[in-house]
């Protein structure tokens, strides 16, 4: 079996550190050959079988430089499928694995079910979906496939300060689904089963990219030199780049901890998501201010992971509902 | 068996044998002890771990308890942890420091002669910082000079844990000011009764007397007492800082877990249990703390498997003494007026529920061992490979 460190060797020759933000479509392309989407699935289904801690690996490294290709969406909303009664999931799960994209939407929406069945309101939080031929929207008690362009879907493009990942909406007027993935009991068991994933796919994409913008930071203060010597020979510059590290490698070692732990509750996975999202807007406001006017420029990279970190903050959950979470979790428990 | 279920084994039979052998209420028992009373407790705590057959895991396995891997020295502070025992605070300098130093470095008569002692319940303390000395320990002043088969001491020693209680000092001196710092620098053993030692407890902010001063007055201490050669003390220094790595770090964490039902407690009895503000900062001090274990966790197992990088261990300290911090204030901003009236201390934990006291210690953790500025250096510049600051600045 591929052990970790030949994952992440792999990632990171496929998809090197100095070649940041690569084409989206050719970078999804190469993710489905390589087989990523399929990481986390059972072998029974056709996947990998490698588990969390594989695709937490993958995550990592496509945070690290910036990926436009939209794994996560995809592959939480595989697990989704995969884990459903959906009489004809398999030809889905087939169709998902050879690299058809179908993404789950990242935020909530506010489309329900009239009491003919049909559907009105917004799905939101739908990463790339000009290349989805379905999205799996997760609306209150149901999980339903939509094509984006049947009747009565309009798709919208919100434009994002986040200049690596493009976001969509999709409006429903009338919409009657007929490809239902989970409804009722069963789309809140979906729901608590994908959660965690997306918690986690999140937060690996989060320290990948704190690693890689604590990086370039330091090579920056190393290779600048002002009062006739490098930057990086300041101590109170020094300091500072310490405790990010510091922050990043704690941070890491919850994240694979939590990747490993089956007992790991949605609100362990969440806290250590809102953990992980706090140290990389830490680490990017630093990178930007360490960089000092050339991290103001849109030339430079700096902005580009400040800008995914603040839109991973608000993806599947925000700091303060996952904080609150674990402190309440806490509290019952002792 | 497998590595696995000797563990297990290992596991249940500690569990078994701390039910029966842990000092039974021994937190009322602490509050507000005499630290006379305090270093007895200890003693016979220390003495009922080596009957046991747990006080001493790291030692080779020719001694009684010794031979343990580092998974089951985990295992053994891991469930020290779970029982809420009390903490090891006056043998821990002998049983690391000291081991470590003769293990390391020491004479086959100097092992033969210390190590059964330690196991007796001997004390040790380190005669180590200086006041002009503490995170910049080469610059060491204090004097010794050989007169035939005797080294003759003069000098001041500061921050010695417990040494008022201590039969044996592990003391650095300086032997030579040509050259480098370091190279003149020499390891000797130090009998605290002899003539010329003076000790005085430093009197703390929370009302502890933990650490002493020590002032050498022409203290002879025999030539067969150095370890190493005359002028290699700092490396023999760096066996013994370096003996616990990790394990200490560990244990601390796991205690820091167990206690934040203390907090939740608080939380409770003050009725704030709704307050979207505190389950906010519960849920982040939570999520703090398992970070800290997991960092420390990670740290030993890439010991085990020995890939531990330069840096690492400054790492588990930050991590830990942050969230020590971020631990007593929370109990301090939840415990309100009433922790501001002075209440009885208790030795040997750092998580007390006296939140103001353990704020105080919690210094301890930023100051100690390495500050937390020196661990900032060694992260930069070891890990992340920033350069030193340039030398020779002069006065």
């Amino acid at each position: 079996m591929i052990t970790l460190t030949e994952l992440t060797d792999a990632a990171q020759k496929a998809f090197p550190a100095d070649r940041l933000a690569p084409d989206r479509d050719a970078s999804w392309r190469q993710a489905a050959e390589l087989g990523w989407l399929m990481i986390d699935l059972p072998e029974d289904q056709g996947g990998l079988g490698l588990g969390r801690a594989a695709s937490t690996a993958i995550h990592v490294e496509m945070g690290r430089v910036l990926s436009r290709a939209p794994l996560i969406p995809a592959m939480i909303a595989l697990s989704g499928i995969a884990v459903s009664t959906m009489p004809d999931k398999q030809d889905w799960i087939d169709r998902i694995c050879g690299g058809d994209y179908v993404p789950l939407n990242m935020l909530p929406g506010s489309a329900s079910r009239d009491g003919d069945g049909r559907l009105n309101g917004r799905v939101s939080g739908l990463f790339e979906a000009d290349m989805a031929g379905h999205v799996l929207a997760g609306l209150a008690g149901l999980y339903c496939l939509i094509p984006p362009d049947a009747p009565g879907v309009t798709v919208t493009e919100r434009v994002l300060w986040d200049k690596s990942r493009r976001l969509f909406d999709l409006d429903l007027a009338d919409f009657t689904p007929t490809l239902i993935v989970a409804e009722g009991d069963e789309a809140a068991q979906l729901h608590d089963i994908i959660s965690p994933l997306a918690q986690l796919a999140l937060a690996a994409d989060s320290l990948g990219g704190a690693n890689a913008a604590l990086d370039m930071s330091v090579e920056y203060l190393k290779m600048r030199q002002q009062f006739g010597r490098p930057l990086a020979m300041f101590q109170a510059l020094k300091h500072r780049c310490a405790d990010l590290k510091t922050q990043i490698v704690a941070a890491e070692a919850l994240l694979w901890s939590r990747s490993r732990d089956d007992a790991a509750t949605a609100a362990d996975i969440g806290a250590m998501k809102a953990l992980a999202n706090q140290v990389y807007l830490l680490v990017t406001e630093e990178a930007i201010q360490l960089h000092g006017g050339i991290g103001l420029t849109d030339e430079h990279n700096c902005h580009l992971f400040m800008k995914r970190a603040m839109l991973n903050q608000q993806l599947c959950g925000g700091t303060d509902h996952w904080q609150a979470a674990a402190g309440r979790q806490a509290l019952e428990r002792m | 068996m497998s590595e696995h279920t000797d563990l297990a084994a290992l596991r249940a039979a500690l569990r078994d044998w701390l039910s029966a052998n842990k000092p039974k209420g021994w937190r009322e028992a602490y509050a507000g002890m005499s630290h006379a009373a305090f270093a007895q407790a200890q003693k016979d705590w220390f003495m009922a771990l080596v009957q046991g057959g747990y006080a001493i895991p790291h030692w080779p396995k020719e001694w009684p308890g010794g031979g343990r891997s580092l998974a089951e020295q985990k295992v053994i502070y891991e469930e020290l942890a779970r029982a809420d025992c009390p903490r090891l605070l006056l043998t821990f300098v002998s049983t690391y420091h000291a081991f470590a130093t003769f293990h390391e470095c020491g004479t086959a008569e100097q092992k033969a002669y210390y190590l059964p002692r330690i196991l007796e319940g001997e004390v040790w303390c380190q005669g180590f910082s200086e006041p002009g000395a503490g995170s910049d320990l080469a610059a060491i002043t204090c004097k010794a000079e050989r007169k035939g088969e005797v080294y003759v001491i003069n000098g001041q020693k500061v921050w010695s844990t417990m040494a008022q209680y201590a039969d044996m000092c592990l003391l650095l001196v300086r032997t030579s000011s040509e050259g480098a710092k370091q190279a003149g620098i020499t390891y000797l053993l130090m009998d605290m009764k002899a003539k010329g030692v003076t000790v005085r407890p430093i009197n703390q902010i929370q009302g502890d007397q933990e650490y002493c001063e020590m002032f050498l007055d022409h203290v002879e201490v025999p030539v067969s007492q150095r370890v190493g050669e005359e002028g290699a003390g700092w490396a023999v220094a760096q066996a013994t800082l370096s003996s616990e790595r990790g394990l200490t770090l560990m244990e601390l964490t796991y205690r820091m877990r167990g206690a934040l039902p203390r907090t939740a407690k608080l939380i409770h009895d003050n009725a704030r249990s709704e307050d979207a503000g505190i389950l906010r900062d519960f849920g982040a001090l939570v999520t703090q703390v398992d970070a800290a274990c997991a960092v420390a966790d990670q740290f030993l197992d890439n010991r085990m498997q020995g890939i531990e990088g330069m840096g690492d261990a400054s790492i588990v300290k930050n991590s830990y003494s942050r969230a020590l911090r971020a631990y007593s204030l929370l109990g301090l901003r939840l415990g309100g007026m009433a922790e501001q009236f002075v209440a009885p201390i208790t030795y040997g934990d750092l998580n007390t529920g006296n939140w103001m006291a353990d704020y105080m210690n919690s210094y301890a953790w930023t100051i100690a061992g390495g500050s937390e500025e020196v661990q900032r250096n060694i992260i930069a510049e070891r890990m992340l490979e920033m350069p030193r600051e340039p030398k020779g600045w002069v006065a």
